[in-house]
């Protein structure tokens, strides 16, 4: 604990806390660029754009890298800071594209020099011939690095906190730039498409290609989020779909104790299934009279030609009456069996085995897993003497040896693999 | 089944090329592969194929396990790498880096360079901007290759061109015999046997008041009682990067006399119980580094150093903000040149996270002489109250430059009429650098301020290490100072805003006619303030410098 003086306000530092955090919990926002306070991102320093003063100190401070000593006097208010912070967003306002004519007003950034009422430069813009050119070489995330401000979040999104070692910073000084793999389009790169550089970027440099027209400017706005569980695999990210008009339009990764606000590929982009006209969304039975031939190709986009709607009591009950009556007619209770599926959740497969047991009056009852788990479950019943899983993955920061056998993480959990990752990499270097 | 999922899956990205593997292999082969070796490796590279193709570099990313991403960033931050495409033509057979800082300029190097690419085949011969290769008494100046031309023009450098004399120039100094025949090494061997102890060494440097001479006057017994209060193991750095534009003094010393650096670098070393001792030497001496390598040989062959002590030589690739202690150390690291955030200083987290002694060459080089001579010999040297020698790095508008030894502490009046046998004929003294790009400039009517540490700040100005240039009538103080502002551009790594799009805003300001000195103030405070190193906050000093002392010349 380390008590210092906050505009002349006394507070307390725990261990390791910087002057930003310890701002923040005082209720005092201290503005940000290339700090993101999400878990998993380290404070680089470089945007300067959070410079406070402290007593007895030549020079400012990055209040989001520099820790408390007993006793300093920091302050946000005087003259010197708050010029020095204008300045910056005024630097980097300078060869930003027009507010009214940029790629996201609302980004982040643009709140930030709204906040500190930083509207236009006095400064003249950079070469144009420097200015990079957009890159929409990806199926999914659009390069505009002519908003970058050279904050270097999607670096640490893509090498740190990810550890899909994709994204850098090429050359040096006014032109030094971000980069994919040795300064290839996005789309020819070694990218995953995670898309944390997305989630990470203040500016609107990096974007979900799908809210933007053909000039890279953001037209799709979404007007309500919902707050869900990716669908995918087992991991559990937490998610929230941003919605226009009823479709979703993009995804973002939301804090849970699974994926701490990270999503992969799936979970960012693999939403549109939602929306495909092929899918069925209504209760479905066979119309009358026309049987089943497995011959014959039903067009999915028109299913009504073979099927009328139902309401789902219908539809229930219908079923309900077929599988009693298979019971009854074909052998008693013996004659069904259930199998089911690793996508369902807790609550659905516990419904699902109560319906082959109390249903179906017999106990055939089996799960996909089966297929896969049945050895490591033996296994793991003889080694640690119970056959479920006794840790998070994220645990394997805590462990001197992981193995892995028989298993891709990186590409069948993604989000689990990058807290496997997170700790080769801390290990490693 | 598989067969057509195998068919059909491609690892996404750049594949590496087994001939190009195979290159690679071959060629760092007599290194062990380390990753901090990185820049080492690069230069293997770039010195074989004149460039540094992307296939090669894929294969190295992959020999040494380290993203695309990762070789890219380092290779592409240091200026004397060529990252090319695998299909663009070579690079030109013959490089030629004409320096561009400030006493070059004012002897026409802008001249020179348009005359080189007038007159020179550039099928063959390429020519680019360098900063300062420290042979500003022989301005103007440019490598040719590896060789240096003193004094440079088109005959010159076509004769070097003709007769493809590309290597570098080694200058013979004194001898390993000879430096051991008059008593060199001899109080090394006193630490090493215990005849002297460290705190009566600490002491002695402590009474002399020898000091950081790159140019943070840092009081060096000090220092090195602050490393020695850390936990081992202990690292030891030397700074070789002299960047500052217009200095040259270790250039001298390293050639007049290396083993006596190696002497003070050692007793250092000893004092903090470091086993390892990295040195940083920048690409701009080529002659230098190999003599070094060469001598240090001779010395491992001789008994004089214990085989527990380790000593490296890392090669510098281009870049200026490695004259930063921490921007050195992460280049040491095999990184990009990006300083440190601070604190922690080097002395508790350094070189690979290690308590580090860092040291400029000239400071060591001074400690073997204050041991055997007394703190007084040296502390003496100085006038006015002023401690020791102090080696000015003399160059620009004068008779005779070069570095000076003279008395810490000694005027610039006194330093141009005493030492430099005054100003070119001709020339009327308006102004000067006290401290290379950095330290601001002063003019002449403000001569009489003794150079030395903590004496100029009050004017806004520093020592820092002791570059001198001196300009006249006949120069524009504004193209001066933008001068240095394009050198800082040029150098800045580009980490934090105020110093990447500072400067660069700086020199836009500038290069119009007409200064708008109110945006220009307010720029400079912030670059002042808010920069992460004193690359950033020192880069504005030519400018207030110029708008507080040189009003007339607005």
């Amino acid at each position: 604990m380390t008590k210092f003086f906050l505009n002349d306000k006394e507070v307390t530092a725990e261990e390791n806390e910087t002057i930003w955090q310890v701002a923040k919990k005082n209720g005092l926002t201290i503005p940000h660029l290339c700090y993101s306070d999400k878990p998993g991102y380290r404070a680089d320093g470089n945007c300067r754009a959070c410079m406070v003063s402290i007593e007895g100190e030549r020079v400012l401070a990055a209040s989001c890298i520099r820790k408390p000593s007993e006793g300093m006097k920091v302050s946000t208010t005087d003259e010197r800071s708050e010029k020095s912070r204008k300045m910056i967003l005024e630097l980097l306002v300078t060869d930003q594209p027009e507010k009214t004519d940029c790629h996201d007003p609302d980004s982040h950034f643009w709140k930030i020099a709204d906040d500190l009422e930083v509207k236009k430069s006095r400064f003249d813009k950079r070469e144009s011939k420097i200015v990079p050119e957009s890159d929409n070489s990806h199926v999914a995330m659009a390069v505009n690095l002519d908003a970058c401000i050279n904050c270097n979040l999607c670096v640490r999104a893509c090498r740190e906190v990810q550890v899909n070692d994709v994204i850098g910073m090429g050359n040096r000084g006014h032109v030094s730039q971000v980069i994919f793999d040795f300064d290839d389009p996005m789309g020819d790169s070694s990218c995953v498409s995670c898309g944390e550089c997305v989630q990470a970027c203040p500016t609107g440099a990096l974007m979900e290609s799908n809210l933007l027209n053909e000039n890279g400017k953001k037209v799709v706005n979404a007007d309500r989020k919902v707050d869900s569980l990716c669908p995918y695999c087992g991991v559990g990210c937490q998610l929230t779909y941003n919605i226009k008009d009823e479709k979703i339009v993009s995804v973002d990764g939301r804090e849970g104790p699974a994926n701490h606000n990270r999503l992969c590929v799936k979970g960012r982009f693999g939403f549109d299934y939602v929306h495909n006209p092929e899918r069925i969304t209504k209760p479905l039975i066979r119309k009358k009279g026309i049987k089943k031939d497995p011959k014959e190709k039903l067009d999915p986009l028109n299913p009504l030609s073979h099927f009328r709607e139902a309401t789902w009591e219908e539809a229930l009950d219908l079923a309900a009456s077929k599988l009693s009556s298979i019971r009854d007619a074909k052998g008693g209770d013996d004659a069904l069996a259930g199998f089911g599926c690793a996508k369902g959740s807790n609550e659905e497969a516990y419904l699902f085995q109560k319906l082959i047991r109390v249903g179906f009056r017999n106990n055939n009852v089996d799960h996909c897993t089966r297929m896969c788990h049945a050895s490591s479950v033996a296994a793991l019943m003889e080694a640690i003497g119970t056959g479920a899983v006794t840790a998070p993955v994220s645990e394997v920061k805590n462990a001197e040896v992981a193995i892995l056998i028989g298993c891709r993480p990186t590409q069948n959990h993604p989000v689990a693999a990058t807290f496997i990752k997170n700790a080769v990499k801390k290990k490693w270097t | 089944m598989l067969d057509k999922v195998k068919k059909n899956f491609y690892p996404k990205g750049r594949g590496i090329e087994d001939s190009a593997l195979e290159d690679i292999k071959k060629l760092i082969s007599k290194l062990p592969l380390k990753r901090d070796l990185l820049i080492e490796y690069l230069h293997l590279i770039q010195d074989k194929y004149g460039q540094i193709r992307k296939k090669h570099l894929a294969a190295l990313s992959k020999l040494l396990k380290i993203p695309l991403a990762e070789s890219f960033e380092v290779a592409t931050f240091y200026a004397h790498f060529d990252v090319i495409e695998d299909e663009d033509p070579s690079i030109q057979e013959v490089t030629i880096r004409v320096c561009d800082s400030l006493t070059c300029e004012l002897f026409g190097s802008e001249n020179l360079i348009k005359e080189l690419k007038g007159s020179l085949d550039d099928q063959k011969v390429r020519v680019l901007r360098a900063p300062c290769m420290g042979l500003c008494d022989k301005a103007p100046a440019c490598e040719v290759g590896h060789k240096h031309v003193n004094f440079s023009n088109l005959e010159k450098i076509q004769e070097v061109i003709s007769k493809k004399h590309f290597h570098p120039e080694i200058i013979e100094g004194i001898s390993l015999k000879k430096y051991v025949d008059s008593g060199g090494y001899e109080i090394l061997k006193k630490c090493y046997t215990n005849e002297i102890s460290v705190d009566s060494v600490i002491n002695e440097l402590n009474e002399s008041g020898l000091k950081g001479m790159g140019g943070a006057g840092f009081p060096s017994g000090q220092k090195w009682k602050f490393v020695r209060m850390e936990p081992g193991p202990r690292l030891m750095t030397i700074n070789g990067d002299e960047g500052e534009p217009g200095t040259f003094k270790d250039k001298l010393y390293l050639e007049q006399n290396m083993h006596k650096f190696f002497e003070g670098m050692l007793i250092a070393a000893w004092a903090v119980e470091a086993k390892e001792i990295y040195i940083y030497m920048r690409d701009e001496y080529p002659g230098i580094r190999l003599k070094m390598i060469d001598e240090l040989k001779k010395l491992r062959e001789t008994s004089i150093i214990g085989s527990n002590t380790k000593i490296y030589i890392r090669r510098g690739a281009g870049a200026y903000i490695c004259g930063e202690e921490s921007a050195m150390i992460e280049s040491i690291e095999g990184k990009r040149g990006l300083p440190r955030h601070k604190p922690p200083f080097v002395s508790k987290v350094g070189l690979f996270g290690k308590p580090t002694l860092n040291h400029n060459i000239e400071t060591v080089f001074w400690v073997p002489d204050i041991l055997k001579n007394g703190h007084k010999w040296y502390s003496s040297q100085g006038k006015s109250g002023h401690k020791g020698p102090h080696s000015y790095s003399v160059s620009g508008r004068v008779n005779k430059p070069g570095v000076k030894l003279a008395p810490a502490g000694i005027t610039m009046n006194e330093l141009l009429n005493d030492y430099c046998g005054g100003m070119i004929d001709g020339h009327k003294f308006l102004g000067y650098l006290p401290g290379g790009a950095s330290g601001g400039i002063l003019p002449a009517s403000m001569a009489d301020i003794p150079l030395d540490f903590g004496t100029l700040e009050k004017h806004g100005c520093f020592i820092g290490s002791g570059a001198i240039v001196v300009f006249s009538d006949q120069d524009d103080v504004k193209k001066v100072a933008l001068n240095l502002l394009k050198f800082f551009n040029d150098e800045s790594c580009g980490q934090c805003t105020p110093c990447r799009v500072g400067t660069e805003k700086a020199v836009k300001l500038m290069e119009k006619g007409n200064w708008n000195e109110d945006l220009l103030k307010e720029l400079v405070q912030t670059m002042g303030d808010a920069s992460i190193c004193g690359l950033g906050q020192a880069a504005g000093n030519p400018i207030t410098c110029t708008l507080n002392f040189f009003k007339d010349h607005i």
